[in-house]
């Protein structure tokens, strides 16, 4: 025992360890001066150590079967008494005795409750944030200086079907090859969608993408859903360019559509149509049936079109088609097919109506005007040759 | 007398110190210090004429990254499990506090805290659907703070 104190003495004298000595019932024998600034009072011999150190209470038990099997130590840490952290540990010292030793650990305790204090706030701060950007109606993506993904919020994840961040990343989804097949990664999408193209049509979805640097490095996308409002948009468009009798299009989107196909640098050929001496049908059945017979002419004419093949009407009873990826030769047969069609038609009013038909095939030096003059040139021979006939007019 | 040890356990910042400040001082601070460690706090209290000094360790919460030394577990005759009711991540992970804490103490009784009540509307109160052994607290407005502890004790004097 008296080596034990003067050990014990030496140790303590660096003031980092207390001590109580206590039997093997747990009272106490005997214990260090300075124990008294972490219990509430100074422990007598005699006295039960759980008064002083209710910590041990439930464990009563396990500390008891360090006087049997004599090695065995119990140990409890970081335990807030008054104004210090310690360290409880409990070790057999002889047969009747156990050291309970109380390690003074508040400094370096105190420096990880700073960190772990700041840590939580952060982690709070962050959860919060990421609540925040879930719950965005916006897709949002970050992307880094490697064109990957390194963030998105919940509603990207679940649009792409990933089950969290990291099976998203490790889909390596390059999601600029939606928007062009020419670029090469996120901070070519970048300059894309900040000069040219504000939307992405993915599956059924159309979106409204932006993107902002957040750093040198970093790049924020946020893509807004807006196919309702995109395909409401889309219809009104064609809606307007539809003429309202016949249900074919207007004049305006017929040249807005060669234009486009002359700039695909494809073979088609257009066509300049007219009802053969229609004034004769609304003078005799007067002007309504004269719209019943449009609307029946251009049903039929519609009906006996390929679906990418586009009816426009002119004016009047004059009408235009777009045929597309069509020859001289294609195209020549196509329109006589139509013309006969007309022909052995019976009309619900008139019974029998005729149409003459000017054709002519798109050349690398056209444009809209030129096609149309050259179609309509057509169409004034066919008339002159008789009506009820196709004529073709070569570039 | 007899001497029972409880446990507070769920994730961090949760109000667990808080529920055993209003528990034990009948106080309340609403600055957030977080706990490192473990600190007990003592109740006297007499239930059916038996004297029980119920000692409450406040343990610190779990995180992310570190889980609640099992240390502190052994012994415990009861424990109450706090979540912050706001928070759902905080909900989610009750069950393997539980099971943990049950592992280790197969005896031992346990009540759940729906903490922080006072921070939602009374449509929102009556929305949620809380297991039997759950109370809906505050240690902020005192609410059902009190019926928490006690509903515990009962159990374990049984």
């Amino acid at each position: 025992m008296r080596n034990i104190q003067i050990i014990l003495n030496a140790i303590l004298s660096k003031n980092i360890f207390e001590y109580i000595l206590v039997d093997r019932e747990l009272n106490v024998i005997s214990a260090s001066d300075g124990v008294e600034k972490y219990l509430d009072g100074s422990p007598k011999e005699g006295e039960d150590i759980l008064d002083y150190l209710p910590e041990l209470v439930g464990s009563e038990d396990e500390i008891k079967t360090i006087f049997v099997k004599k090695y065995c130590l119990y140990s409890l840490e970081s335990v807030h008494k008054n104004e210090y952290y310690v360290n409880i540990t409990v070790e057999y010292c002889d047969q009747n005795t156990a050291i309970v030793l109380l390690h003074n650990i508040t400094a370096v305790t105190l420096s990880k409750q700073k960190l772990l204090q700041y840590s939580n706030e952060s982690t709070l701060l962050y959860n919060t944030l990421q609540k925040v950007v879930d719950n965005q109606n916006a897709l949002l993506f970050v992307s880094n200086q490697d064109e990957e993904i390194e963030f998105a919020n919940q509603k990207f994840i679940d649009y792409f079907n990933a089950k969290d961040l990291n099976e998203l990343k490790e889909k390596k989804l390059k999601l600029y090859r939606y928007f062009d097949d020419k670029l090469k990664g996120y901070s070519e999408l970048y300059q894309y969608v900040n000069t040219d193209e504000d939307h992405i049509t993915i599956g059924d979805d159309t979106f409204i993408v932006q993107a902002t640097h957040i750093e040198a490095t970093h790049k924020l996308f946020t893509l807004s859903k807006v196919t309702d409002i995109y395909k409401k948009k889309k219809s009104l468009e064609v809606e307007i360019q539809i003429d309202p009798l016949t249900q074919t299009y207007r004049k305006s989107y017929f040249d807005a559509e060669v234009k486009k196909e002359l700039g695909y640098d494809k073979k088609f050929a257009i066509v300049v149509l007219d009802i053969d001496d229609f004034k004769v049908v609304n003078d005799t059945y007067g002007h309504p049936i004269g719209d019943i017979v449009l609307k029946e002419f251009t049903t039929l004419i519609k009906q006996n079109l390929r679906r990418d093949d586009l009816v426009a009407r002119w004016g009047g009873e004059e009408f235009l088609i777009l045929l597309k990826n069509m020859d001289d030769d294609n195209a020549i047969a196509k329109v006589e097919e139509l013309r006969k069609i007309i022909d052995e038609y019976t009309f619900s009013h008139t019974k029998h109506i005729t149409a003459s038909f000017g054709l002519t095939c798109a050349h690398s030096s056209d444009d809209v005007n030129s096609l149309l003059h050259r179609a309509d040139e057509a169409l004034y021979k066919a008339k002159t040759d008789g009506k009820n006939r196709v004529r073709l007019k070569k570039a | 007398m007899i001497r029972k040890k409880i446990l507070l356990l769920g994730d961090f910042a949760v109000g667990k110190t808080s529920l055993i400040k209003r528990y034990v001082d009948n106080t309340f601070d609403d600055s957030y210090l977080t706990t490192i460690g473990v600190k007990i706090s003592k109740k006297l209290l007499i239930l059916n004429d038996i004297e029980c000094e119920l000692l409450i360790w406040d343990v610190e919460g779990a995180t992310p990254t570190k889980s609640i030394p099992h240390s502190y577990f052994k012994g415990a005759s009861g424990a109450i499990f706090v979540c912050d009711v706001n928070r759902s991540e905080t909900i989610e992970s009750l069950n393997e506090h539980i099971n943990t804490f049950l592992m280790l103490n197969q005896d031992a009784k346990h009540v759940i805290a729906y903490n922080k009540s006072d921070l939602l509307n009374t449509q929102q109160k009556e929305a949620l659907h809380l297991p039997g052994n759950a109370f809906l607290t505050s240690a902020k407005s005192d609410s059902n703070v009190e019926a928490l502890f006690t509903t515990l004790v009962k159990e374990m004097l049984l």
